[in-house]
């Protein structure tokens, strides 16, 4: 414990100077442009379709190689590259002043520089340039969307956003569980006794899980991902598993969207393919699998329309082609019926932690 | 078995509309007062229109009792330089629903001047107080009533007729009614206003309650010219109206009254004279062929009757059944009913019958359709299965319905007769809105016309860009018929294909101080809604609209490149040095440098590269 403590508490801090690093070498490569009378310009990674692949080493979508130029020379490019230059100036700021901000946030603070972004939307996208520049997640740089994730679990953390440096928590204090915020996305981890991390798509459940002690019965740390994991969620339960060494297994409802939210765990979204540390892919998905609706005969609902289209669009994705996840697409496409989490309360509230949980993780020893 | 019965009473129109008033638009002190302004001033357009006569039209607003709170009673007052209406038809007009001069087909403000009525009777019924109606038509006198309507009878009460000397001729009608002035004016400023944009060539007034006068000076000397009236379209017609216009043929047996009698005896010169009924018989076959038809009918029913003209006066006809040969009448000396035999072989049975059974489909088709002609009539009848000979008064009701169905299904018709039509022309709707707007630029067009379901309609559209337009987005100003629609423009057809257009392909985007001016012009407006305030989307409409506004949007698009070509030069020239030093900033923090980078010289770059540029 002691050994991956000590390598934990730097985790944060290097990922921070990275950053500011990077963000300098592209402040000094276009001051000494500007200085040498030459028209300063980045290389963004292109993120259209065609430059986004999948690879089989990282498990996870990339970017491929292509990229485009923006160039301070070109007329058409010279607001969106000076917004781009404002962005990182402004990141840099954020970092070292210890400051948070959101995607909403951005929008209005460029307004105080006559950085005219039009509306939202086109912020966003400058930031998602630069995400793409210094393949970094936003939250690197400070910018972070709404959260509505948790965590609970014996897992002691140290803030080191500023006025509580040093300070520590454990997250098994508060039965609502953390939100998964700025400050506990930039903490280290110190400690733990948990053996397990155990991911859930929704909130009832969570509560469920932790009124049902899972967390003691299971040595686990429990994640809400409210839905799809948002990218602090998927960082955290990265961290979990890189730095602490925990086991990840996720638990999400039996149609294609639950398959596919445990899919975005493992190995990430195509939308985020110019970022990397997101992805676990040692993460093992549970269930609610298509047979587990046959075997624990769950009550189901019939699947939508689009439901179904989405089973299509999947098995189009390379990594649906073999195994379990190739397999549980065509049952649900056969069954064209889904069951949610709750669904287990039909025999009883505490059927999902007494008797599937245990199950199912039983068998997950031998995925 | 149900024991109970139901009863059913007949209740005039006036009562009617009394109990459906909602659907035309007189739901609430706000939105009638607006009606009947809008009723009152189209009113008074129409019949200014349809004589030539440029309009002068006064409106005024007051309230009856200033201090009293909205909603509250207020007068009000239209009066036009129109023809003015004869002195015996305004009770009529006035007094009664459904008494209009507007049957006819052809294009018109309002349909059957139901709308002038509706207001009287709202009126009416909220302050229980007459309408005054002022007429003048020679120029010489004017006659003046004061009226009040009888709902349940649907006839008009007067109360005062009088009559004084007046040189100006036209018509004033004032009514009192509960109204919110202070929730319609906005709306009742913009009709006036919009009124006035569509009808260049009329001089409109408007005083509102608080004295405020509004004054449009008329923009055009010259009427557009008057549409005419037209025979309807096959396309355009439904099973009623072929029973109405079957009916109404003057080929009906007469009653057979005193009026008919004099009738009969003056045609054959029989006017003092009495004959026998041979007498009767012989004298008439001599001037046959200068008798009249309903003298014709009489004569060949006195041939079966073998009366003179005494007994013809003492007899009713009950009923004439061809199909069975018989014809009951009653005896008014007797009391007592008769039935005779027709004889088939009679000359007389055939006058008779034809009479009944009308025209023959061939010659109905011909003579009151429009752009039918013989073979077209031939070509029909043999695609609705019925003879062309086959006479339209002997057609079941299912073979009606079975007409009616193959009127509207023949697809060889000519397309409808655009002449009903009274489009505003190109040059006063241009005038327009040069007038209205005063705008940096505008064009406006005048598509041809076209059809749908046998109606036929012309499109005519405007646009008018910067100038005094304020820059708000694209501002549409619709019209029907030169009415201005202004509610419910969400769901209006128009609307529609103006958000369907890719604007910006017309260089067209964001707070654009944009105006598009719509008229639609037709016999009948497709209206979604008893309200006639949205238009619904017809195919064939929604063609022509979006062609007028692709139309339109290409010449804006030509001038915006004009136009934008400046204006973007200018702009760029600060581009550069407008950019640059803030690079230059966030650099030098990025870097983490304290002095800023020497950047003078990529600005001097930057302005010559925007001058190649342009």
């Amino acid at each position: 414990m002691k050994n991956s403590k000590s390598k934990a508490k730097k985790t944060a801090e290097l990922k921070k100077e990275k950053v500011l690093t990077l963000l300098q070498n592209h402040g000094l490569i276009m001051y000494n442009d500007l200085d040498q009378g030459k028209f300063p310009q980045f290389a963004v990674p292109s993120r259209s379709v065609s430059n986004i692949v999948y690879d089989k080493k990282l498990r996870q979508y990339i970017l491929g190689n292509a990229s485009a130029l923006r160039s301070s020379k070109n007329m058409s490019q010279l607001r969106s590259f000076t917004q781009l230059a404002w962005l990182a100036f402004f990141a840099n700021k954020l970092i070292r002043e210890g400051k948070t901000s959101t995607l909403r946030d951005i929008y209005y603070s460029s307004q105080a520089f006559a950085i005219d972004f039009e509306d939202q939307p086109e912020s966003d996208n400058i930031i998602v340039d630069l995400e793409a520049i210094l393949t970094s997640a936003r939250e690197d740089f400070h910018i972070f969307p709404e959260e509505r994730s948790s965590v609970f679990g014996d897992l002691t953390i140290e803030y080191t956003v500023p006025g509580y440096e040093g300070k520590r928590m454990n997250l098994s204090d508060h039965p609502d569980g953390y939100l998964i915020g700025p400050s506990l996305s930039s903490a280290e981890l110190v400690d733990t006794s948990a053996e397990l991390v155990i991911a859930i798509e929704k909130g009832g459940l969570f509560t469920r899980f932790v009124e049902e002690k899972v967390h003691k019965k299971f040595k686990a740390i429990i994640v809400d991902t409210a839905g799809q994991a948002p990218r602090s969620t998927r960082y955290l339960l990265r961290r979990l598993n890189g730095e602490l060494g925990l086991p990840v297994v996720i638990l999400a409802d039996g149609d294609v969207y639950g398959e596919h939210i445990a899919m975005v765990i493992k190995s990430g979204s195509a939308n985020a393919a110019h970022l990397r540390d997101l992805t676990v892919p040692d993460a093992k998905w549970l269930g609610v699998w298509a047979t587990d609706i046959e075997k624990y005969k769950l009550p189901t609902i019939p699947m939508t329309e689009s439901d179904i289209k989405r089973i299509y669009e999947l098995q189009k994705d390379p990594r649906y082609q073999e195994g379990n996840w190739k397999k549980q697409l065509e049952v649900f496409l056969k069954l064209k019926r889904k069951a949610e989490l709750e669904a287990f309360s039909k025999y009883g509230l505490t059927n999902i932690t007494d008797k599937y949980l245990p199950e199912k993780m039983e068998l997950a020893k031998s995925l | 078995m149900s024991s109970t019965k139901e009863t059913f009473s007949q209740i005039s129109p006036s009562e009617f509309f009394y109990r459906n008033r909602d659907l035309a638009g007189f739901s609430n002190p706000t939105r009638s007062l607006y009606t009947s302004v809008r009723e009152f001033v189209e009113n008074a357009l129409d019949a200014c229109d349809q004589k030539g006569i440029l309009p002068d039209i006064y409106l005024s607003i007051k309230a009856v009792d200033v201090e009293q709170p909205d909603p509250k009673q207020y007068v009000l007052t239209v009066k036009d330089n129109g023809p003015g209406i004869e002195s015996k038809h305004v009770p009529l007009a006035f007094g009664t629903v459904l008494y209009g001069s507007k049957f006819g087909l052809k294009q018109a403000r309002g349909m059957f001047g139901l709308g002038a009525t509706m207001a009287i009777l709202y009126g009416q019924i909220t302050t229980n107080k007459p309408v005054t109606v002022k007429s003048n038509t020679d120029g010489k006198m004017q006659d003046e009533f004061v009226m009040l309507l009888d709902i349940q009878k649907n006839k008009p009460i007067i109360q005062k007729h009088t009559t004084k000397e007046s040189s100006r001729i036209g018509l004033s009608v004032s009514i009192v009614l509960e109204g919110d002035y202070s929730k319609a004016g906005t709306k009742i400023r913009d009709y006036v206003s919009q009124t006035s944009l569509i009808t260049p060539y009329a001089s409109i007034t408007f005083e509102d309650p608080t004295g405020e006068k509004f004054h449009y000076p008329r923009i055009v000397k010259e009427m557009p010219p008057p549409p005419t009236i037209i025979k309807p379209h096959p396309h355009g017609i439904d099973v009623e109206t072929i029973r109405r216009m079957i009916v109404d043929t003057h080929y009906q047996i007469p009653t057979v009254d005193n009026k008919i009698i004099t009738k009969v005896r003056s045609e054959l010169g029989l006017q003092k004279k009495n004959l026998n009924p041979e007498g009767i018989l012989d004298r008439a076959q001599k001037r046959w062929s200068n008798l009249s038809r309903p003298v014709r009918t009489v004569i060949a029913m006195m041939s079966f009757l073998n009366l003179d003209f005494d007994g013809l006066s003492k007899i009713r006809i009950d009923d004439l059944d061809i199909a069975n040969k018989k014809l009951t009448y009653w005896n008014f000396g007797e009391s007592q009913s008769h039935l005779i035999e027709l004889d088939p072989e009679s000359p007389y049975y055939k006058q008779l019958a034809n009479t009944v059974q009308g025209d023959t489909l061939h010659s109905f088709l011909t003579k009151r359709f429009q752009r039918v002609g013989p073979t077209t009539a031939d070509k029909f009848s043999e695609f609705a299965k019925f003879k062309a000979e086959k006479r339209i008064g002997s057609m079941t009701n299912e073979e009606l319905v079975r007409l009616s169905d193959a009127l509207q299904k023949f697809e060889e018709f000519l397309s409808p007769d655009p002449s009903c039509l009274a489009p505003l022309g190109e040059e006063p709707l241009s005038k327009g809105i040069m007038k209205f707007f005063n705008p940096e630029f505008a064009a406006v067009i005048q598509r041809s016309a076209s059809a749908y379901s046998g109606f036929p309609f012309i499109v005519e559209m405007g646009i008018a860009y910067g100038g005094d337009i304020p820059p708000k987005g694209i501002q549409v100003y619709r019209f029907a018929n030169r009415i201005p629609l202004l509610y419910d423009e969400g769901s209006d057809v128009v609307l529609k294909v103006v958000n369907e257009l890719d604007w910006t392909r017309y260089k067209v985007k964001g707070e654009t101080p944009l105006v598009i001016v719509s008229h639609i012009c037709s016999t009948r407006i497709p209206y979604k809604t008893v309200g006639k305030e949205n238009v619904a989307d017809r195919p064939e409409l929604e063609r022509e609209l979006k062609n007028a506004l692709q139309y339109l949007a290409r010449k804006l698009s030509v001038h915006m490149s004009r136009q934008g070509m400046a204006d973007m030069a200018k702009k760029r020239a600060n581009l550069y040095s407008k950019y640059v030093p803030l690079i230059a900033q966030f650099s030098t923090e990025l870097a983490g440098k304290k002095q800023e980078p020497n950047y003078k010289q990529l600005i001097k770059k930057g302005s010559e590269l925007e001058e190649q540029q342009i």
